[in-house]
């Protein structure tokens, strides 16, 4: 049962020069890379590094084309989904694969429950079964028989850890498993993944948070353009040192934030609701200047920003749009206003994924680029060319489909579409999630120039260090009303970080 | 230790409770049933007259049989609209070989196998040749349609031996259909609610990419679920074809359109994942309820359908709104 | 998906289209006549009428089912706006036109406002439309229009059928309206991703309703040239028209996910359906032997269209 016990050096799983392609394009090339019993091993590199790949051949859901895989120190030639899963590897994937429709314990049980005598299920034990595996996890209050729709991204995460647990897995990978995750979660996953490493469970940890790395891995492997660049011990590595091996140059500073003295008042919202998530929310954005916006996830950031921006129209309060009072019932509205929105679903609410470069820049400003209701074709092209080199969009060009294109692409393009409106005032949701450290820099430094150029932008972010190192002023948002303000001098991880717990212990009590 | 214990008894549903969980749109239509029969038992006592009873629940079996096939379709994410042919199709094939002279259960069975084998194809199309249901289903109703008219000529089956009219039989005084109603309708819910197949057919509409995840085979799930869909289609075949003395080369028109009906206003989820045969069963029963009540509270006979496609919408609508409140 | 791969389904269907009919006009020396081919224009108006603007729908990821009970609605209520009110019958026309296309209207308005999925909320009114028809005309045929009426199901304007002008005229707006403007980048952009359209400020469901009573509108004009075709009105007229016009739609290679769609692939798909339908019969097929063949080419130009790209996104 321990799989320490018998010789804690020889690995889990290892994998020797893994090759990979798809239609002809080498994704992963010649990797390395073993797991052994009770250890972290974190796997980093920029989107398209060819960490999804190299994950999804581990799990056996693609075949690998070249080198050899072994398992437990046996070879295996031919891994399909069902043969890894035999052989003791689970995966967390990032976008959750569970069925809402059924309850917590089928999910975790579907595919291998317990029978009765007749093949039929054996409902009781699978509802123990999964009780037990929940309170190892310390989750005693996740009911069994909840349908898991119903249940909160962290919540459903750990009945995906309880999948894994429950086929005795000894390889667990979880790739970018506190994506979606509040902080406070964060700490709580970090306590299981710990756990698990006690038990002896060999843990592949893919993100891109590098505090979690430190805290976490043992070792950590980067890969860049489907190649290994290196296998280090986690004290042999810098936060420095490990961008700059996923990125392949130096990254001068993570947040350029230049100091900018605040214009005009561009924005003033006054005693704004809508619903439960915004209560009576009044604040000011000035020109030029970055105004954080932090929270827990499910505090309501994001509803105030649909809010002004129309989606889902204020219920009551005032929205003043340079000094002057506005209606915002829809997003053409805000558009009229000058407010944009970049959302924090990317491939949900921002893009249009089968339409190409061009088609998606002009989506918010159609009437740019036609005559009567005529389409000027070159003019969208010419428009969504100079939006390409002006955000230096990576891209073959304003013809290319945009669902090719990598995370920090794709945002680049729902930023184009909304400078192309022209606006002042600039919403941008979770600016950078899912997105690597060079294309993050890149959005930082845009946001950084535009507003410079005397746009106001709203910064709704889970990260905490972005929030403390992009904005002027930080807004802390609880339980949908406004805790706190705080000055860019005053803001720190614990001052932001207390408002933020604080007031949701004043809601419980 | 004692957390736990109070954590498990609050959570904890009761064995009871647990049955009828999820059952609420179950349970609104048979209270809707129960309503309409009292309403319009009160206008015109004729209504719940064992003949008019047969009527309802006898005469409409079939379209619940088939709409159980359906909603299992209908829960993987995908729909059938040729099942009306196809059932026109396996009367006209059961009525010629029960006039041939071959023994009643061949006529009985090749319905069956005939259904799974033709329905086989229609998943494999949708399954491994990935064309969506409703194109393949389309042109499966073209060719069926079309290969009916022109191989019966629009001719009847008359002179049916009495043998094979399975429906007209009355074991215990009770018709046929109802017991293949009522035993199909309750095997396939145990059936989907409890075994591992049934649970993953669930999944496979779901959540596709989680099932692949999970080790479910995506692709073979479908084809049999089509495959069963046909075994369905041939036993409400068998319900059908043997109500009358004759088999005519028609069905109802738009047949398929009220068997999706039945199984959508029983809960299933036209975006596939979620619903139950209980559900598609009560509401065909409701609709052949409406249809009768209506003739029983003297509306014209011509205004019939536009009353039921104005209770269809009504039904909707409050399902809609229902929906958006629980959300 | 880019434009290359969008036109290469209409190229395969084209070139399908092309063999079809050299094959049938070798088959049959009385098919490829100019009166033979007019004549199959003719009859195939209606059913390309919906189906042009069933393009559109389906292009936005919906469908309507109940263009042929609207037929039905409306060729009733001409018959009895004109015989019954006594009404003009250029009034009782345009009257008919106007109740169509607020039924259209009025789909889109339950999929709008109540989120209703399209299948259903069609379907729906597949069955009221069409029992309003029969509770109306209750069984009644109504008959004898004055002779001008005829000129538009079965007169010539410059030796070419009137309805074919009107089909061809309907074609070469709803291409237009589709391919280069900006409403057509709307249909195709609330088809991929109606969120990302809403959150672009496109007015959605300002579109959608437009283009649900422009289905209407086209099943109302359709049961106009209908009813002055076949010279009568009648309650069941229409019934199937649905499903032939998505036929059509969809052999001419729009998605039925929505988002993909030309009209020259539909224009191509009627063809192909018309002319498989005309040449089998005159080449002996009895009549419902090309109703299989049509359901039989339906899935295999989707077959061929699916190999050909393999990895395409759908």
């Amino acid at each position: 049962m321990t799989p320490g016990g018998r010789d804690a050096a020889s690995p889990l799983i290892r994998l020797k020069g893994v090759s990979k392609a798809f239609a002809g394009i080498r994704v992963v090339k010649d990797v390395d890379f073993d797991v052994r019993p009770g250890e972290v091993h974190a796997l980093m590199g920029e989107n398209g590094a060819g960490k999804s790949t190299l994950i999804k051949i581990i799990a056996g859901v693609h075949p690998h084309d070249g080198g050899t895989i072994e398992i437990g120190g046996e070879p295996v030639s031919h891994l399909t989904p069902r043969e890894a899963r035999r052989r003791g590897v689970a995966v967390v994937y990032q976008e959750l694969l569970l069925f809402p429709e059924l309850t917590v314990a089928e999910n975790v049980f579907l595919g291998h429950a317990p029978r009765t005598g007749w093949r039929g299920l054996d409902w009781p034990e699978m509802r123990r079964r999964t009780r037990a595996l929940l309170d190892s996890l310390d989750s005693p209050d996740l009911d069994v028989d909840t349908k898991v729709g119903a249940l909160s991204v962290a919540n459903r995460q750990r009945v995906e850890i309880a999948k894994a647990l429950s086929q005795d897995a000894r390889v667990l990978i979880m790739d970018e498993p506190t994506a979606a995750l509040a902080e406070a979660d964060v700490v709580r996953l970090m306590a299981v993944v710990k756990r698990l490493r006690e038990r002896g469970v060999g843990i592949i940890y893919v993100s891109h948070r590098l505090p979690e790395i430190f805290e976490l891995a043992d070792r950590v492997t980067v890969l860049r353009d489907g190649a290994l660049i290196g296998t280090r011990p986690i004290g042999e590595v810098t936060a420095q040192s490990l961008v700059a091996m996923m990125v392949g140059r130096e990254i001068d500073h993570l947040y350029p934030k230049s100091e900018i003295a605040p214009g005009e008042t561009l924005l003033e919202v006054r005693n704004l609701s809508h619903g439960r998530k915004v209560r009576d929310i009044s604040f000011a954005l000035r020109r030029g200047e970055i105004l954080g916006v932090a929270g827990l996830v499910g505090s309501g950031r994001t509803e105030l920003a649909l809010t002004l921006f129309g989606i889902t129209p204020a219920s009551s309060g005032e929205i003043l749009v340079s000094g002057k009072p506005v209606r915002i019932g829809s997003p053409r509205d805000a558009r009229a206003h000058g407010i944009a929105y970049v959302p924090e679903d990317r491939g949900l609410q921002g893009l249009v994924k089968p339409m190409t470069i061009a088609q998606n820049v002009s989506m918010a400003s159609l009437e740019r680029v036609r005559r009567g209701i005529m389409m000027r074709f070159a003019e969208e092209t010419r428009r969504a060319a100079a939006a390409i080199k002006a955000i230096g969009i990576r891209a073959r060009g304003p013809g290319q489909v945009v669902g090719q294109l990598s995370g920090g692409n794709q945002q680049k393009v729902v930023l184009a579409k909304w400078l192309e409106t022209a606006p002042q005032i600039l919403i941008m949701d979770e600016p950078t999630r899912g997105i690597d450290v060079g294309a993050k820099a890149e959005i930082h430094q845009l946001m950084t120039k535009l507003a410079g150029e005397g746009m106001g932008i709203i910064m709704i972010s889970s990260e905490l260090p972005e929030v403390l190192g992009m904005s002027d002023r930080v807004l802390v948002i609880n339980n949908g009303q406004l805790v706190r303000t705080l000055e860019r001098g005053e803001a720190t991880a614990e001052s932001v970080g207390a408002a933020m717990a604080d007031a949701r212990r004043e809601e419980a009590a | 230790m004692t957390a736990e214990a109070q954590t498990l008894g609050r959570r904890e549903q009761s064995w009871f409770g647990r049955l009828f969980a999820g059952y609420g749109q179950e349970i609104i239509i048979l209270g809707a049933i129960l309503l309409l029969f009292v309403v319009v038992w009160s206008i015109n006592p004729r209504f719940i007259s064992p003949n008019n009873l047969n009527t309802i629940f006898s005469g409409n079996a079939y379209i619940a049989v088939a709409a159980i096939g359906m909603s299992m379709v209908i829960i993987t994410g995908n729909i059938d609209v040729s099942v009306g042919a196809l059932i026109g199709v396996l009367a006209t094939i059961a009525g010629t070989i029960a006039v041939s002279g071959y023994p009643v259960w061949v006529a009985w069975t090749a319905p069956i196998l005939i259904g799974i084998a033709v329905n086989f194809l229609v998943g494999v199309l949708v399954a491994y040749a990935r064309i969506p249901s409703i194109v393949v289903t389309l042109g499966m109703l073209s060719i069926l349609r079309g290969g009916l008219i022109s191989v019966t000529g629009g001719a009847w089956i008359s002179n049916l031996p009495p043998e094979f009219l399975l429906a007209q039989q009355r074991p215990l005084g009770i018709p046929a259909p109802i017991y293949f109603m009522v035993g199909l309708t309750i095997l396939a819910a145990f059936w989907m609610r409890y075994s591992a197949f049934g649970r993953s057919i669930y999944a496979v509409g779901g959540n596709p990419e989680a099932a692949r995840a999970a080790g479910i085979p995506i692709e073979r799930r479908i084809v049999q679920v089509f495959m069963i869909h046909g075994a369905f289609a041939g036993l409400a075949t068998i319900l059908f074809a043997t109500q009358l003395q004759v088999i005519q080369s028609t069905v109802p028109p738009n047949l398929e359109l009220t068997v999706i009906t039945a199984s959508v206003i029983g809960g299933v989820s036209i975006l596939g994942g979620s619903g139950t045969v209980i559900g598609s069963t009560l509401a065909a029963i409701l609709f052949a309820a409406i249809g009768s009540a209506l003739i029983f509270v003297g509306i014209s006979a011509y205004w019939l359908r536009a009353v039921i496609g104005l209770l269809i919408l009504a039904t909707v609508l409050a399902d809609m709104a229902r929906r958006r409140q629980a959300k | 998906m880019n434009w290359k791969a969008i036109l290469r389904h209409e190229t395969i269907l084209a070139i399908l289209v092309v063999l079809a009919l050299v094959v049938l006009a070798a088959q049959s020396d009385r098919f490829f006549t100019p009166e033979n081919l007019l004549n199959q224009g003719r009859l195939m108006t209606e059913v390309g009428l919906v189906a042009i603007i069933m393009t559109f729908v389906i292009a936005t990821g919906g469908i309507d089912l109940s263009v042929g009970s609207i037929l039905g609605l409306v060729a009733i209520l001409i018959g009895v706006f004109w015989q019954n009110l006594g009404l003009p019958l250029e009034a009782a026309i345009g009257l008919g036109l106007v109740v169509g296309t607020l039924a259209g209207l009025f789909n889109g308005f339950i999929i709008t406002r109540f989120g209703v999925p399209p299948l259903i909320a069609t379907l729906a009114t597949l069955a009221l439309y069409r029992g309003l028809a029969e509770g109306i005309s209750e069984a009644r045929s109504v008959r004898g229009y004055p002779d001008w009426f005829y000129v538009l199901g079965q007169g010539q304007v410059l030796g070419v059928p009137t309805q074919l002008w009107i089909l061809g005229l309907v074609a070469i707006l709803a291409a237009i309206v589709l391919g280069l403007t900006s409403w057509g980048r709307a249909t195709y952009a609330i088809g991929s991703n109606e969120t990302a359209a809403r959150f672009s400020g496109i007015r959605v469901d300002r579109v959608k309703m437009a283009i649900y009573a422009a289905s209407g509108f086209a099943a109302s004009l359709a049961a106009v040239i209908f009813v002055s075709r076949v010279s009568t009105t009648r309650s069941d007229m229409g019934t199937g028209l649905e499903l032939d016009a998505i036929t059509a739609v969809v052999l001419g290679g729009t998605s039925i996910f929505g988002g993909r769609g030309t009209i020259i692939g539909t224009v191509l798909g009627l063809i192909m359906v018309q002319a498989l339908k005309n040449g089998l019969s005159l080449a002996g097929v009895r009549g419902d032997g090309t109703i299989v063949l049509i359901g039989a080419v339906l899935i295999l130009t989707i077959l061929i269209s699916n190999l050909f790209h393999r990895d395409g996104n759908r």
